[in-house]
């Protein structure tokens, strides 16, 4: 009798379990998984958003067309010139700044609310304040002509192609030092007090003790925030988009995403933009493949 | 990372307070502190500020009066036609509306996850988490014909529905709501409690905190997004912000001061909510740090 009603609690158990995932699952069968399969699908097809024309199987064709274009080519280069550059500066100066913070006494919340700000802000507002400050008559020149001790001169931000790279490094860095900062410092606060009072008694001194402890011991924050640095920069698309809105020469920021969403919805042609994507998302996947493998065989013990 | 309210104080007397290092730490810090804040210093004091005012070399900070006239430009709009109060009306709509329904789904998904046994939980466990993989931007071109084929492009519906299926928030639930006490629900059960009244009753509201932390997340994101929206939408009664935001940019010949106030008024909701639930911000980026 006994069992008997557990069995049917169970049973009414498992239902419930089900009518709760169900509203989920419908959402991601329309908006996740069929997406995903589809982007795959389509990469093998030749389509025409406009076109009435049923999409035409192509093979491999559009991966073949990608790796020999020029454009495609070049938009792959920007973006990794611009992940490498943008995800090597946020990894050290959030360090920094989070070795910084954690080092004072008073003021620590201050400083993290300070440097956590810019990320709060939207990303078109972060790139429409920069868009102004790279103004031929603005303050990044301004600047940059006190620093170094020149007159007028414009350093051409949104214009040459260095500068105008430099430029979007510089946005995004802004926009996200912040957020790193905070991740850093959670991962100091992790590390158990125990082991500085203990190099404090050896004498260890401050340089010392970040070689020897907080470096150590943050790798796996540290291998944490470069993978979230470098998908963070490899997904950036607001900031190269509203540059070229405003006028700059796209060529030297036409990173990928910007590239996709142009095929896709400026030139039509989604089998194509699919094939840019699937590549996107396998450097991303093996981005995190990577992550897991390291973080795994890396496991820190603080003993 | 639960000891992120623990604050550290490394050297505490291996440092005196006033030693050159410290005081070196203290400069260092001020001085990206102000490098950080300038550009919004910028933004706020260029809102006020008549445009030929801005362009002056040097840029003078601070003219003495405020040119509220940009505010009020800003929200005329192109052509008076005051379309800024609806498009700033639409990114409330479509913020609020997708983080109160994400914040349901995920947590009432996640519960099920975490305290149900049923055929094919595992499966439907990893095909979800495996989603996590996949960023917006590789899915986003069938997405968008998804969209096309529903009929809901260019419209409230479009613009929030492929954004309810949000894999870490249900993953952070169901990592909250594992250790819940079963005890507690299944006396609620003896009571006679529905299934749907004990998640009501009992389990959203010990949610609290990780509720808080996903909706501040959810909110930052939608109020942030430009890529989606700038797919899906096309005309102007639809847009959001962002897409206002880069409309008035390519449209009129740019008045910094006005696209300063547009930036500004976008801005203020954000800022409110961060400096009022700021420990929520910052456990949002502390957790999306560490979903691994």
């Amino acid at each position: 009798m006994k069992k008997n009603k557990n069995y049917s609690i169970d049973k009414e158990k498992s239902f419930w379990g089900l009518i709760f995932v169900i509203p989920s699952l419908i959402f991601f069968a329309f908006f996740s998984f069929y997406p995903i399969l589809n982007a795959i699908y389509m990469s093998f097809f030749k389509k025409n958003l406009l076109s009435l024309r049923p999409a035409r199987f192509v093979g491999i064709k559009n991966y073949l067309y990608l790796f020999n274009s020029r454009q495609f080519i070049q938009s792959v280069k920007n973006s990794a010139i611009f992940s490498l550059s943008t995800f090597l500066l946020l990894v050290l100066f959030s360090l920094f700044f989070a070795v910084l913070i954690t080092n004072i006494k008073r003021f620590q919340k201050f400083f993290q609310m300070v440097f956590y700000s810019p990320a709060v802000l939207s990303s078109v507002v972060a790139a429409v304040i920069w868009l102004f400050i790279f103004d031929p008559r603005g303050l990044a020149n301004q600047g940059l002509n006190f620093i170094a001790s020149t007159r007028g001169v414009d350093y051409k931000w949104l214009a040459s192609t260095n500068m105008l790279r430099l430029a979007t490094v510089l946005v995004y860095f802004w926009k996200y030092v912040g957020y790193f900062t905070i991740i850093f410092i959670a991962g100091i606060g992790s590390i158990p007090s125990s082991l500085y009072e203990a190099s404090k008694i050896d004498g260890a001194t401050p340089l010392q003790e970040f070689f020897y402890i907080t470096l150590p011991l943050l790798k796996p924050t540290t291998l944490l925030v470069s993978i979230m640095a470098m998908v963070r920069c490899l997904k950036t698309f607001s900031t190269q988009y509203l540059f070229t809105t405003a006028g700059a020469p796209s060529r030297p920021i036409n990173v990928i995403t910007l590239n996709i969403y142009n095929t896709a919805i400026q030139d039509h042609r989604i089998g194509l933009a699919s094939a840019m994507s699937i590549l996107l998302f396998l450097v991303l996947i093996f981005l995190a493949w990577f992550q897991l493998r390291v973080s795994k065989s890396d496991e820190v013990s603080y003993q | 990372m639960n000891s992120k309210n623990k604050m550290i104080n490394n050297n505490d007397s291996f440092i005196e307070d006033f030693s050159i290092f410290r005081i070196l730490i203290w400069i260092v810090l001020l001085f990206f502190a102000v490098l950080i804040v300038i550009p919004l210093l910028f933004m706020f004091t260029a809102s006020i500020m008549p445009a030929t005012e801005i362009l002056k070399m040097p840029y003078p900070w601070f003219t003495g009066q405020v040119h509220w006239q940009n505010y009020w430009d800003g929200i005329k709009g192109p052509y008076d036609s005051f379309i800024y109060i609806r498009n700033i009306f639409n990114s409330i709509v479509v913020s609020t509306s997708v983080t109160f329904t994400t914040v349901i789904l995920s947590a009432i998904t996640g519960y099920s996850l975490a305290k149900f046994e049923f055929k094919g939980k595992a499966l439907i466990f990893m095909a979800i988490m495996g989603t996590m993989m996949v960023p917006f931007e590789a899915i986003m071109v069938p997405l968008y014909m998804v969209a096309l084929n529903l009929g809901i492009s260019d419209s409230y519906a479009g613009l929030i529905l492929p954004f309810l299926t949000n894999a870490f928030g249900i993953f952070m639930m169901r990592q909250y709501l594992i250790t819940f006490p079963d005890d507690m629900l299944d006396s609620a059960r003896i009571d006679g409690a529905g299934e749907f009244e004990i998640f009501w009753k009992i389990v959203l509201p010990n949610c609290k905190p990780v509720i808080a932390t996903l909706a501040v997340l959810t909110f930052r994101t939608q109020w942030d997004n430009l890529l989606w929206p700038l797919m899906v939408i096309q005309s102007e009664e639809m847009k959001t912000i962002p897409l206002y935001i880069i409309r008035f940019l390519a449209e009129t010949n740019t008045d910094e001061g006005i696209m300063m106030a547009i930036a500004a008024t976008a801005s203020i909701p954000i800022f409110i909510l961060f400096f009022t639930m700021s420990k929520y911000f910052i456990n949002s980026g502390v957790h999306s740090g560490s979903k691994s």
